[in-house]
């Protein structure tokens, strides 16, 4: 009985060190060569998750020099990119493809607002 | 942080004494771009009391897959101030694997593996690296360790360690200065190098380094200087 208890608690404590785990995820969705949002909030000093989905035909490429990230979204699939932890600012970012309308800026302050987990399939309609 | 410094002097002391060829050359980032294609020219000039080692790298690279880039080189190498010795030396094939998406992890982590053979000879290496790279707010520390195997008609079967550092600090992307530290070869160097990127339409970009490092073997005089420059498209 002794063993089912200590078996089930560490099953939990791994249960919850798995959701603590969890980064914090964001949407950034691709349309017509244009980033929606076009801005975005993320909580300071934390390591989020930015989930891109790209709706377009063509490929785009997320690009950003003040976040370090440089990363391709193929057409009609979605792509992860992990920024932070970072401090209070503003950090632009720009689509290497169609630079002159794919822009966007990531801001970082002290908002708490958490998008849902989203479904693991990585292609797009 | 201890325990990381002891780990980095450990790496430098084994590659001081185990090595013996030169070691400064590119530090190797772990990162890799889908449909990317590059040509890349390197140049190296060592300066020692014996005279001056000219060597040159010129390379083709594509992208085999999301996290796969493979690069063919032809390098050329003139010994010791005989000019009219500068020709074909080896040719090389590497390939770079971006084990870690970036960012996801405390620190990210790719490999690297490169076969070179030599031109007029049947004289081989091998190697394998493993490549870090650590974003500390507005710098990156990237690292690379390296195992070398030679073997061949006129090389002793031997096996080698190289570690190459930069510490590099995202001033602009045209303008990125760093501090760069080797270790292998029986060479210790450091000094200062200074790199940038100037993007073009869509996916063309060029990318150049700089490095002036500063051989510490004893008293004999060791510098060196690298050059490289990179277009993708």
């Amino acid at each position: 009985m002794f063993k089912w208890k200590v078996n089930i608690t560490s099953c939990l404590l791994l249960f919850s060190c798995a959701v603590f785990a969890q980064r914090p995820e964001f949407v950034l969705e691709i349309k017509d060569h244009l980033f929606y949002p076009a801005e975005i909030h993320i909580p300071k000093n934390k390591k989020v998750k930015l989930v891109i989905y790209n709706y377009d035909a063509t490929p785009e490429e997320f690009d950003s020099f003040d976040l370090n990230r440089e990363k391709v979204i193929f057409p009609h699939r979605k792509s992860i990119i992990f920024i932070g932890p970072l401090p209070e600012g503003r950090y632009s970012f720009f689509g290497e493809y169609h630079p002159n309308t794919a822009k966007g800026v990531v801001i970082v302050d002290d908002t708490t607002t958490v998008n849902q987990p989203l479904e693991e399939s990585s292609h797009v309609d | 942080m201890r325990l990381f410094i002891s780990f980095i002097l450990c790496v430098i002391s084994i590659a001081k004494v185990q090595a013996d060829s030169f070691v400064v050359d590119k530090v190797y980032h772990p990162y890799v771009l889908p449909n990317e294609q590059e040509f890349e020219w390197r140049l190296f000039s060592r300066q020692t009391d014996e005279g001056n080692k000219l060597a040159q790298h010129i390379a083709y690279g594509f992208a085999l897959s999301e996290r796969v880039m493979f690069e063919a080189y032809i390098l050329g190498e003139r010994n010791e101030n005989d000019s009219d010795d500068y020709g074909l030396k080896s040719y090389e094939a590497e390939v770079r694997w971006m084990l870690t998406e970036q960012g996801e992890l405390w620190a990210d982590w790719g490999a690297l593996f490169e076969l070179e053979k030599q031109h007029d000879s049947n004289d081989w290496e091998a190697t394998a690296a493993l490549l870090f790279e650590k974003e500390i707010g507005k710098t990156s520390l990237t690292m690379n360790f390296f195992m070398v195997y030679e073997w061949g008609d006129n090389s002793r079967e031997s096996m080698k360690n190289e570690f190459r550092l930069q510490y590099r600090y995202r001033f602009l992307p045209q303008l990125q200065p760093a501090i760069e530290l080797y270790t292998g070869h029986n060479y210790l160097g450091i000094g200062p190098a200074f790199m940038g990127i100037q993007r073009f339409d869509r996916q063309k970009q060029l990318k150049w380094e700089m490095g002036f490092i500063v051989g510490f073997n004893g008293n004999n005089k060791d510098n060196a200087l690298r050059v490289a420059i990179e277009y993708e498209f």
